[in-house]
């Protein structure tokens, strides 16, 4: 799915609506693409996925064991928490702390990798920190979230924000330090005021790195919140796996699992790379 | 001009060191270094590279802070052409103009004579990344002279592009220049663009710089690259240079 997208991305980068001079903008080819394309971007991940599930299937049959459920088995719970509705109740439980962390973590990246990418002093100061918050492991956060911030809201929202904030300071970092320092000097003389400058010429600029910095931070974030349900919290999808878990129900573990990937990834690639598609439409001239 | 020419710009006794990022060591590039632009005046300063004429000019941008002397320009509206356009690639030809014209409090219409002027009307909604490097170059020409600026620098505009492209944005810029009096310093290492294009020529070398040649252009304008007192002008200044 993914990679069909990319390709008819590709494919379809007449920018639209764009006068382009003399050059006139290619017509955007028919969508959907022709169906040999959608085979040949497709074809491999389906294949890879009715393999998976084939070997799954054979080992399910082979080892004959409640541990090993079969492909049945999974669709069947899969099925079951969606159609009773839980499935999307706790979804949107644990996407709405995701969101709320990722979105605290996101507003202190920017401020702190900006500040770092134009001040030495800052750089030093908050260098320590980033590097010592990659190398913490997630569940480290969700542990101590856990203790310190009980069942409320506040203990998924803060250790989704510091599990995901070093990764995407480092990356709001790089990208400031790559942004054309001439550009810094037209604008000082052409005295753009700061908002221009913010809106003009340091968003647009740090967009690939903001990109992807949140899908970074996201998957993250996805991680942890798992972890925190597990340890702390009565509700989401980490809290159903544990529930599943301590039942031994393992299709049901497996059901929750693929089923919260497969939106993840929607999310992460689907929305994400829309986004960034659109912010970075005039990338695309080039290749007409 | 009946009455006397006011200063524009008046630069006494600058002073600008540079740590030389290989060595470490200190280059003093500009010393007691002093030059006045007067109002309604084209001063070209030509040089070879590496003799500070760059830093000259940011000192008069703003760009450069000097460690001595004095700077004075009062605040007047800048025009600047870099050796690269340093255009905004992610906004269309016409919006890096206005930026421009807003961030000086002016009409974003005016915009759209001086894009007629350079010859990109039908580029006004382009993004520069479909442009050659000439046509972006007007473009930065185009922002320049856009916002009505009292001052006009230009950091060697051309050198990037190929010599014919050159040799038409220097016309471009002799006749933007004629429509009214303005000042304008412009820095570069072509003895003919600087002949072509500017009242007074100042040739630095040396380093720290400075002035071994000044020869004042009296030539009206327009002017023609093939007129054999520039191209005898040219000569002494390349002498001067040798």
């Amino acid at each position: 799915m993914t990679s069909t997208d990319t390709a008819a991305g590709r494919t379809a980068a007449a920018p639209a609506g764009r006068p382009t001079g003399t050059v006139p903008p290619p017509e955007r080819p028919a969508v959907p693409a022709p169906p040999r394309r959608l085979l040949r971007a497709a074809g491999p991940a389906a294949l890879f996925l009715v393999l998976a599930a084939l070997a799954w299937q054979l080992m399910a049959v082979l080892l004959d064991s409640v541990l090993v459920p079969t492909v049945g088995d999974v669709v069947t719970e899969l099925v079951g928490i969606v159609v009773d509705g839980s499935f999307a109740e706790q979804l949107g439980i644990t996407v709405l702390r995701v969101a709320l962390g990722f979105a605290l973590a996101f507003l202190v990246a920017v401020a702190v990798g900006i500040a770092m990418g134009r001040n030495e002093f800052a750089r030093r100061f908050f260098e320590p920190a980033v590097l010592l918050g990659l190398t913490i492991p997630g569940l480290v956060w969700a542990l101590l979230c856990v203790i310190w911030f009980g069942v409320g809201l506040a203990n998924p929202v803060i250790a989704v924000a510091l599990a995901s904030a070093p990764a995407l300071v480092l990356t709001i970092y790089q990208g400031v330090r790559s942004v054309d320092p001439d550009l810094l000097e037209m604008a000082h003389v052409y005295r753009f005021s700061r908002s221009t400058r913010l809106r003009r010429l340091w968003l647009p600029a740090l967009a690939p790195s903001l990109f992807a910095g949140a899908r970074l931070g996201l998957s993250l974030g996805w991680k942890v919140i798992v972890l925190v349900e597990v340890f702390g919290m009565s509700s989401g999808v980490g809290y159903q796996l544990n529930n599943a878990f301590a039942g031994q129900n393992v299709g049901a573990v497996l059901a929750w699992t693929l089923l919260f990937a497969v939106v993840m990834a929607v999310l992460e690639y689907g929305v994400l790379q829309g986004l960034e598609r659109r912010a970075s439409r005039w990338r695309k001239v080039v290749s007409v | 001009m009946s009455a006397p020419p006011t200063t524009r710009i008046r630069l006494d006794g600058i002073g600008k060191t540079f740590v030389d990022a290989r060595s470490g060591a200190p280059q003093t590039v500009l010393e007691d270094f002093s030059l006045t632009v007067d109002d309604g005046e084209l001063v070209a300063v030509v040089g070879a590279s590496g003799t500070g004429k760059t830093t000259l000019l940011h000192v008069v941008a703003g760009l450069t802070v000097p460690e001595t002397g004095t700077v004075e320009i009062g605040r007047p509206r800048l025009g600047v052409v870099f050796q690269q356009p340093r255009l905004l690639d992610w906004l269309p030809v016409r919006q890096n103009v206005v930026l421009a014209l807003e961030a000086a409090g002016l009409d974003p219409a005016g915009a759209d004579p001086v894009l007629d002027a350079v010859g990109l009307t039908e580029y006004a909604g382009s993004y520069p990344s479909v442009l050659s490097g000439g046509q972006r170059q007007r473009v930065a020409v185009a922002r320049a002279f856009a916002v009505e600026p009292d001052l006009v620098l230009l950091d060697e505009p051309f050198s990037a592009l190929d010599e014919l492209t050159a040799r038409k944005l220097r016309l471009l810029l002799q006749e933007l220049w004629m429509q009214r009096p303005r000042s304008g310093l412009l820095v570069t290492h072509n003895p003919l663009e600087a002949a072509l294009l500017a009242d007074r020529v100042i040739v630095l070398a040396g380093r720290p710089a400075r002035i071994v040649a000044e020869h004042r252009v009296d030539r009206s304008r327009p002017r023609s690259a093939e007129d054999p007192y520039l191209f005898d002008l040219h000569t002494r200044i390349v002498a001067a240079l040798a």
